[in-house]
């Protein structure tokens, strides 16, 4: 479970103080499905790396499982997001030079298993998502959507317990759009871990179970209570 | 191995950059491998120069500085003249050479006994002049010029003790004609010719040579593999010491002028020098080392040009290699933000991530060492194929100034170097590969690799995970 209390991040830009949040309390509780949306520049982002350990904040707590992630080190924290967190981007970030399998094979290098396994587990993952018969293609030479389902693969294939997804389908036509939602609606129900979705579209954030509002850094949880699939 | 697959094909990725990396830092690397080989180079004709005088087998050599003239109006000084007279008159002397003097032959014996000596060898170098001086009639005759037979001709002599030829210049003459000497010859007037002399001389085996007014039985021609600077006419020590004696002079018997020493390994060297110094502390204790010193002509100003400006210019060119390996590698990591931000996204830590950036740095690195031994090789060939033939000038006494003897004439005053007062070899400059320079290859491109991929590393760390992932998203 993840909790944020009074968490404020603040940055200096041009001699400037920039605050991307504010005083954001929230609560995540294991199997929940959180919509975020908002506009541009908001916070969005900044709220998702919290969560991923990718920031800390300026002031305020984070705890995963009554753990406060401040007092982590930095490879303890690296650590966490290896093995239970797992990453969706909207440019899908696939290293450019591994192809479809290896770049799945990167999400469990940090683990530590053995050459064999690491093999097999990213084909199943790949498998899962449909993509198995484009397991040794480079990334430039799948569409927008495959390299999509590749990413959801690699952030699926260590079995993450929260999985953290930055409009994912933001750089995708409408068809790949829903067909990339309903994987992820899949994975969330049949795997049971917790999602969390940055958006900018209605439809999706409506399919989720809660739906926050991030302005001027400001975070309003619009609708529905915490619900998880159970 | 993922840690090698990604490796490679990140290299593949930026070949361009790779290649670009590699061949700067094998530009400075095969510099310095040149240079290196260069002045190992210049080391090894140093060796030659002192296996040429003194024999390949010899490292050390003891010599003595010749003692003062006599004074002006002395009666040894007195006596060394030669006044033409009435009838003609034939000289025929054997003496030290100019710049060298007499050690005691029991000194052979204490410096062979000396801690870390293989073996030690006396041997008497002289000089043979003969010159036929003119009758006071033929000087005054009008137009009447000197000679070469007037104006002196001289060979080189070498004593050698006929029981110890394993050392000195004797030990690498290659016999190419009849008999070495044997224990048996020490009294003998028996003689071993170089064929260069030989040649020049009409001398063959069974023929004779003058020494000191004495005919020498010709029992074998001997030729050096080193360059010139072996004697002329080798003679057994007892009857050089003998002949040596001239009017005045002090008798060089139970004298030696040089004491070859071989050292029982390479490392003793040094060591053997000091000690020999100190049993006698006046004499010139030489090794190829400290012979480099003693050397003037074009070798000396090649050694000289491989230890300033070689290495001068190596280092630089190093420096600026490893610097633009290094900036590259930090740009390419700054390319690299995205990829970097993803990896710490899926967990991998800052360690992993500089592991990767070195791992890929190093095989650049070692790229470059590759190239840089060809280069270096190129280099080392270059140096073989275009350099001069070299030469050293070493005075007979190398702890000493080459004497000179003062010439006057209607212009002045000249001083000109004294006729046997030193040796000059002919030394072709090498440029040898050695595993030390190959080595020190491989060390500088590892070194390359792994300077620019800490900086690489340094950039990589100091990238905050979400830095990066606000520039992805």
């Amino acid at each position: 479970m993840y909790t944020l209390t009074g968490v404020t991040r603040t940055y200096r830009k041009d001699n400037a103080t920039v605050t991307a949040l504010s005083s954001v309390d929230l609560v995540i509780e294991d199997g929940d499905w959180l919509a975020v949306q908002g506009p541009t520049g908001h916070g969005k982002t900044t709220l998702l790396q919290i969560l991923g350990g990718l920031d800390r904040p300026s002031s305020g707590r984070v705890t995963v499982d009554g753990r406060d992630l401040a007092t982590l080190r930095e490879a303890d924290i690296a650590a966490i997001r290896a093995a239970s967190i797992g990453f969706v981007f909207q440019t899908f970030n696939l290293i450019p030079t591994l192809s479809a399998l290896e770049n799945v094979e990167a999400a469990l290098v940090p683990l530590r298993i053995s050459t064999a396994d690491r093999r097999r587990r990213a084909t199943q993952a790949l498998e899962s998502v449909g993509l198995a018969d484009r397991s040794g293609h480079l990334p430039s030479e799948l569409s927008g959507g495959q390299q999509q389902r590749v990413g959801i693969a690699r952030a699926l294939v260590k079995q993450p317990r929260l999985l953290l997804a930055d409009e994912p389908t933001g750089n995708l036509d409408e068809q790949t759009r829903d067909e990339i939602i309903a994987l992820l609606e899949n994975v969330w129900h049949d795997r049971g871990l917790t999602l969390v979705l940055i958006t900018h579209d209605p439809a999706i954030a409506a399919r989720a179970h809660r739906v926050a509002q991030m302005r001027n850094g400001r975070l309003t949880v619009r609708s529905g209570q915490a619900r998880t699939h159970q | 191995m993922f840690f090698l697959i990604y490796l490679r094909r990140e290299l593949l990725r930026r070949k361009r950059q790779t290649i670009v990396g590699a061949l700067g830092l094998a530009v400075g690397i095969g510099l310095v491998l040149t240079v290196t080989m260069a002045a190992a180079g210049v080391k090894k004709a140093q060796a030659d120069v002192l296996h040429a005088l003194y024999g390949i087998g010899t490292d050390i050599t003891v010599t003595a500085a010749a003692p003062p003239p006599p004074k002006l109006g002395s009666s040894e000084g007195a006596s060394q003249g030669f006044s033409p007279g009435q009838g003609s008159q034939h000289v025929d002397v054997l003496g030290l050479p100019p710049g060298l003097g007499p050690l005691d032959a029991t000194a052979v014996e204490s410096v062979s006994h000396l801690p870390g000596v293989s073996a030690a060898a006396g041997g008497l170098l002289l000089r043979d002049t003969q010159l036929d001086v003119p009758t006071v009639q033929e000087q005054s005759t009008p137009g009447w010029r000197p000679s070469q037979k007037n104006l002196g001709v001289t060979f080189t002599v070498i004593g050698v003790d006929p029981g110890r030829t394993s050392l000195g210049p004797f030990a690498s003459a290659q016999l190419s004609s009849g008999r070495s000497f044997v224990a048996g010859d020490t009294g003998d007037d028996v003689a071993v010719v170089d064929s260069g002399y030989a040649t020049a001389n009409g001398v063959a085996t069974g023929s004779t040579v003058t020494v000191a007014g004495t005919k020498f039985h010709v029992i074998g021609i001997v030729q050096q593999s080193q360059g010139g600077g072996a004697a002329d006419v080798y003679i057994p020590l007892a009857r050089a010491q003998a002949l040596a004696a001239f009017q005045g002079l002090p008798s060089l018997t139970g004298r030696v002028d040089t004491i070859y020493v071989s050292a029982d390994s390479a490392s003793h060297i040094g060591a053997v020098r000091n000690a020999i110094a100190k049993v006698l502390p006046t004499a010139t204790v030489t090794s190829s080392s400290s012979l480099a010193d003693a050397v003037s002509g074009s070798l000396a100003g090649a050694a000289s040009l491989a230890s300033n400006l070689g290495r001068w210019l190596a280092v630089g060119s190093l420096a600026a290699a490893f610097a633009v390996s290094s900036l590259m590698t930090v740009s390419a990591v700054s390319r690299r933000v995205r990829e970097i931000g993803t990896l710490k996204a899926l967990g991998w830590n800052t360690r992993r991530i500089i592991s990767q950036l070195l791992g890929e740095s190093l095989v650049t690195g070692l790229i470059g060492a590759v190239l840089g031994v060809g280069i270096g090789l190129g280099g080392g060939l270059l140096v073989r194929r275009l350099a001069p033939a070299l030469s050293a000038t070493v005075a007979q006494n190398p702890g000493a100034k080459i004497p000179e003897n003062v010439r006057i004439d209607d212009t002045g005053m000249h001083h000109e170097a004294a006729a046997g007062g030193s040796h000059t070899i002919a030394v072709h400059l090498t440029a040898p590969v050695t595993l030390t320079a190959i080595g020190l290859a491989v060390v500088l491109g590892v070194g390359g690799g792994l300077l620019a991929g800490m900086f690489g590393g340094w950039r990589a760390a100091r990238l905050r995970p979400a830095t990066a992932m606000t520039r992805v998203a």
